[in-house]
Formats: structure tokens, sequence, C-alpha cells
């Protein structure tokens, strides 16, 4: 990447945040926002440090974890249509969040782990399902358990919405819509303890991601431990996802639509593309949340609408020049 | 995502309880008009023509609220069939339970052969109509989400059952005591309420639902009056930018959002300003709601002082 593009991505990033931080409810002029993260006592700027800077944090980095999410398993998977969202570990991880709600077990820290565990289930699942094609894994069986399992999870949260009398369950569906109407420093902190590991992880193993992307055979040619990069790259997109899902619903085709039209531009290595799908995806939500809360003020939008209504088009349009 | 928001008010007075069904997109039907020989007929809200041979003996009723009126007007003995939400007055719980009013099972309401259903006025039920009217059986659809439709409502299920004075002495009596509530409230500054029907994802209540309509004559004022639905979801941002200086909420609503961090930027959270209700009366338009808005108002006058 040269420096050129390096600045104007920078430019770029600081651009989104600024309008995130700048947008919102209540109309605030620049100066305010400034002075309002810096200085607190005024209500401006509690608005700006207790609200809107957590917010536009959370849906950064919530954006850059679903878009590594999806460029990891489209690595391993080598097939472009992987995403968190498709291969059903949303479904999964929503799941596991509506159980622990519903079980009374709902708090900010044990719901991400229950997403978790829905998540890794649903991995677990979509795997061994996959596997009735023969040893070796066939990409497209694979997304199409995922299809199936993320089906059957979002079958059983509907049962355990209409059945279950535990306050937090009823209006869950809404929840799952996905938002950051409640983003709060807390929330951030919460997601970031549970996303650091899982974001690390890949970035650490960006080399073998490459190799992984060659083919399983070619991979371990080239000395790469295939079986225990693919549980490494389960493991860590299920516990992003489940903690992007516990933190603000299920919002889909953010690792889709992020990691593809960065490819288009150029086609760099994993070490260059991760950091690169984790910013872009990071403005790509925060865009996406403006949109959400503007669109309709005072109300508000669910984001994975909006990311659908941005990412399915862009998708499209994305395929055929693919295919072109 | 608005057929989502303009369907939330329904669930909400059905008892709070929401699911997923009403993400479902609406369903369109068109109706027969059938039933010779209809010595009664009525415009019911969906602009149909229901016509009947004779007052309704037997009478399914798919909304609490009609319920509530159908008791209130003295044709207790004409209700054959409720929904599960249907919990007042007590009397009520005695009548069969037919589950939900939204999208209900037809085999389970042609099992209590009725001469009459009434249905609430929404996309999902019209398709419900249009079955049952093949089937012989007029559907009257209502909306119930103002006051207005208290003694609106009332003098269509008089004429329909044949109560009509009972209905007309009803609605007079409802108009009445809801002028007195309203005008014991009209003095002195007007506290802007914040309508908190859920907290995760933070939802309000508009000037489309009847509770709306509750707390301005109780002598408050909604500070998401603008939004023109009955319910819609805001942000945390958008209730600090309001400043409420109550925050009204249901024994079914948000309970533990007092205690969240990104809460502690609205005032009246941190003052623990809060109206507190219970009860049906709170859920859907009814006779009661004269009461609910004196309720109210002690409450509001409790608090500020």
């Amino acid at each position: 990447m040269s420096t050129g593009r390096g600045v104007l991505l920078v430019a770029a990033v600081a651009g989104c945040i600024l309008l995130g931080l700048s947008t919102g409810a209540v109309a605030l002029p620049l100066a305010d926002v400034w002075n309002g993260l810096w200085h607190a006592g005024s209500s401006q700027a509690a608005i700006v440090r207790d609200l809107r800077a957590p917010r536009v944090a959370l849906a950064f980095l919530v954006g850059g974890s679903l878009a590594i999410s999806g460029a990891a398993l489209q690595a391993m998977i080598r097939n472009p249509l992987a995403e968190p969202y498709l291969l059903g570990l949303s479904s999964g991880a929503g799941l596991g969040a509506v159980i622990a709600i519903a079980s009374r077990a709902g708090g900010p820290w044990s719901v991400p782990a229950a997403a978790f565990v829905g998540a890794l289930s649903a991995v677990a699942l979509v795997y061994r399902l996959s596997l009735v094609s023969g040893r070796r894994l066939d990409p497209h069986v694979l997304l199409l358990s995922g299809v199936v399992v993320g089906a059957f999870a979002g079958a059983l949260m509907s049962a355990i919405m209409v059945l279950s009398d535990a306050p937090g369950v009823r209006n869950a569906f809404l929840w799952l819509l996905g938002g950051f109407g409640t983003a709060s420093w807390q929330a951030l902190a919460v997601f970031s303890v549970y996303a650091c590991i899982p974001a690390g992880l890949l970035f650490f193993h960006s080399r073998s991601l490459d190799l992984l992307a060659l083919g399983d055979e070619p991979a371990h040619h080239l000395g790469a431990e295939v079986d225990r990069l693919r549980r490494m790259v389960y493991l860590c997109t299920a516990l992003l996802t489940a903690a992007s899902v516990a933190t603000c619903g299920i919002v889909g085709f953010v690792g889709l639509v992020v990691p593809h039209a960065v490819r288009t531009r150029f086609r760099p290595l994993h070490r260059t593309l991760l950091p690169l799908v984790f910013v872009v995806g990071g403005c790509f939500l925060v865009l996406a949340d403006v949109v959400s809360r503007t669109a309709v003020r005072p109300l508000e939008l669910p984001v994975g609408v909006i990311t659908a209504l941005i990412g399915v088009p862009l998708f499209a349009v994305l395929l055929r020049r693919t295919i072109a | 995502m608005g057929g989502l928001i303009s369907r939330l008010p329904v669930a909400l007075h059905r008892g709070g309880r929401l699911s997923r069904w009403w993400v479902f997109a609406l369903l369109t039907g068109c109706r027969p008009t059938a039933a010779p020989a209809a010595r009664l007929s009525v415009i019911d809200d969906a602009g149909d023509t229901v016509r009947l041979s004779a007052p309704a003996r037997r009478v399914v009723s798919l909304i609490p609220a009609v319920t509530e009126l159908l008791f209130a007007i003295g044709a207790d003995s004409t209700v054959v069939g409720r929904t599960a939400y249907c919990d007042y007055p007590p009397a009520a719980h005695a009548v069969p339970n037919l589950g939900d009013g939204i999208k209900p099972s037809i085999e389970t309401i042609l099992a209590r052969k009725p001469e009459l259903v009434v249905l609430y006025n929404s996309g999902q039920n019209a398709a419900v109509a249009g079955r049952l009217a093949e089937l012989g059986i007029p559907a009257l659809r209502i909306n119930t989400d103002v006051l207005s439709d208290v003694p609106r409502v009332a003098r269509i299920l008089g004429r329909v059952t044949g109560h009509l004075p009972d209905a007309d002495s009803l609605a007079a009596v409802f108009d009445t005591a809801l002028r007195n509530a309203t005008a014991a409230t009209s003095s002195g500054t007007r506290p802007k309420v914040l309508l908190l029907v859920w907290e995760q994802p933070p939802m309000t209540i508009g000037r489309g639902s009847f509770l709306n309509e509750l707390v301005e004559r109780a002598g408050g004022q909604n500070v998401f009056a603008d939004i023109t639905t009955s319910s819609g979801v805001v942000s945390v941002e958008a209730v600090a930018a309001r400043n409420p200086d109550l925050i009204f909420t249901t024994s079914e609503g948000p309970s533990a959002f007092a205690g969240r961090p990104e809460w502690q930027v609205v005032p009246a959270v941190r003052s623990h300003s809060f109206l507190r209700v219970s009860g049906s009366e709170f859920n859907r338009p009814s006779p009661r709601a004269p009461a609910a808005i004196r309720e109210l108002a002690d409450k509001i006058r409790a608090v500020r002082r």
C-alpha cells in the first residue's frame, strides 16, 4: 500500500469518526462536540462523552471484528460467500444470548459468554453436518449447513421468545435486529475484553491464513498445521461474532461486503488485508449507525436493516464485477 | 419497520407481550359480501359492511378492550370466546380462552359456534376476516387505539348485540367522567414525561397511542408526542435531549434500566423520578381510563411535591 493510500485511509477514518461524533438526536455544533470531548460538566459534554463517544467506538470495533471474521472464514473455506451471518454463527450466538436471558442469567458479562457457547455449538454443528460429503470439507455443503443451522437456531429463538415469561425475552427480537442505541463505556469494555484475544490471534496468524487460502494440501506442504489452524479460526470467529451479537444484536453482511470491497481494489496478503478490512469494516458500521440514528429522527432504525440495505445491492454489484 | 412499529402498540395493549410475529408482512384479503335478509348492518373500521339478521347471541371477542366493553354494556352472556389476554373484568376468565388475538386459529373460533367474531383491525387479521366470511360468519374488525374509541366501539357493540341503550349510557357516563378527570388536572405547570415501555432498545409511546392521551389528560406532556405512530425505538441520546422531568413505566415494562451507566446521562434517571403504574387499565383504552387518569395525576402531584 502506498503512502498516498495510507493518508487517504487515515483521513477517511477520521472523517467517519468525526461524523459519528457530530450527528445524533441532538444537533450540536462541532465546537461543542470538541469541547465536550475534553471538558466534562455540561449536558452537551455528557451527551458527547457518555453516549456518542462509546457509541462510535463500539460501532467501529464491532464493524472491524465482524469484517475480519468474514475475511478469516473466507480464507479458511476458500469461498468469498463465507460470513458469520451466513455460516449460522450469528444465529447460534443469538440463541445462546436468548437462552441466557430466558433463564434469568442475563448480565453484561454472562450474555456474551452464553452467546459464545451458542456460536461455538452452531460452528460444531455446521462442521459436523458438512462432513456428510466426506472427509474433505466441501465449501458449498458448509455454506448450506450454515444456512440450515442458522434457520434452526432462529426457530428455537422464536419458540423461546413466545413461550418464556422472563421479562427480558419478550422484546428480544427487537434487540436482535441490532442497534447501538444503548452503547456505554461499560458495553465497550465488555466487548473489548471478549474481542481483543481472538482479534489478536487472527492478526498474529495472518501468514498462516495466506497458506490456508491456497488449499489444505498446499498449506500442509508449506508447513501449516491445518487442523489446529482451522480450530483456531473457528474459535476466534465464534468469539468475535458472539461478542458482537451480545453487544448490538445480529448485524449481517459486514463480514461479506467489507472484505469483498477491499479485495476488488487490491489483493494484499492477510498481513495487510486483515488490518485494512478491520478499519474499513469499522468505518462502514459507524456510517451505517449514523444513518440508523438520523434517517427517521427521533426514531432509530435497526442498524442491521441499514447494513442489509447497503450490503445486499453492493454485494450484487461486486458479484457481477467478480464474475465478469 | 414501519409495519413492525405500528403493530407494537397492539402487542402492548394485549398485555405487554411482544413476539416476532409482528415482523411479518401485512396480508391483504378481499372479502365477499354475503348474508341475505340482513336487518342489522354496521360499517366496521376496515370499511366493510357487516350484516347480521339479528343481534348476535354468541360473540367471540378477540380484543381485550372489546371483551371488557361487552361486559360493561351488559352483553357478558353473549361472550363465548376471548383471547389469552382478556383479564378484565375477572369474570371474563370464565369465558373459554381461544389464545392469540392476532392471526387466531380459525378452527378454535368455529368450535365456539359464534354468530359474530370481533377482530383487531390489523393487516394480519384481514385474511382471517375473509376466511370467516367465506365460512358464513360475520367478522367485525375494530380499532381500539385511542380513548375516543371507547364510546364509539361501545355503541357499535351495543348495536350488534342488542344492548344499544346500555352502550349509549356507558358512552355518556364515560365522556362526562373523562371531562371531569381532565378538568381536575388542567391547571399548573405540565411536567415533561417520558413514556418508557422498553429499555433494550429504548422504546417509547407516540401520539398514536391512548397512553399519550392518558398522560396529557393527567397533566403531563409526552416528550415524544412528535412521534405520530403509537410507539417507536429511540436512543438514550434522544431521551437525554428531551430531558423529561418524569419517567412513566408499567409493571411489565423496563425495570433494571435505572442502574445502567448509559442512562445516567438522563437527569430524571439520576434523581429516580419515576411514575410506576400497574394494572390492565394502562394496557388498553377502556371505561376505566378516567380512573387511570386520576391515578396518574395523583402520582404526578406526589412526585412533583
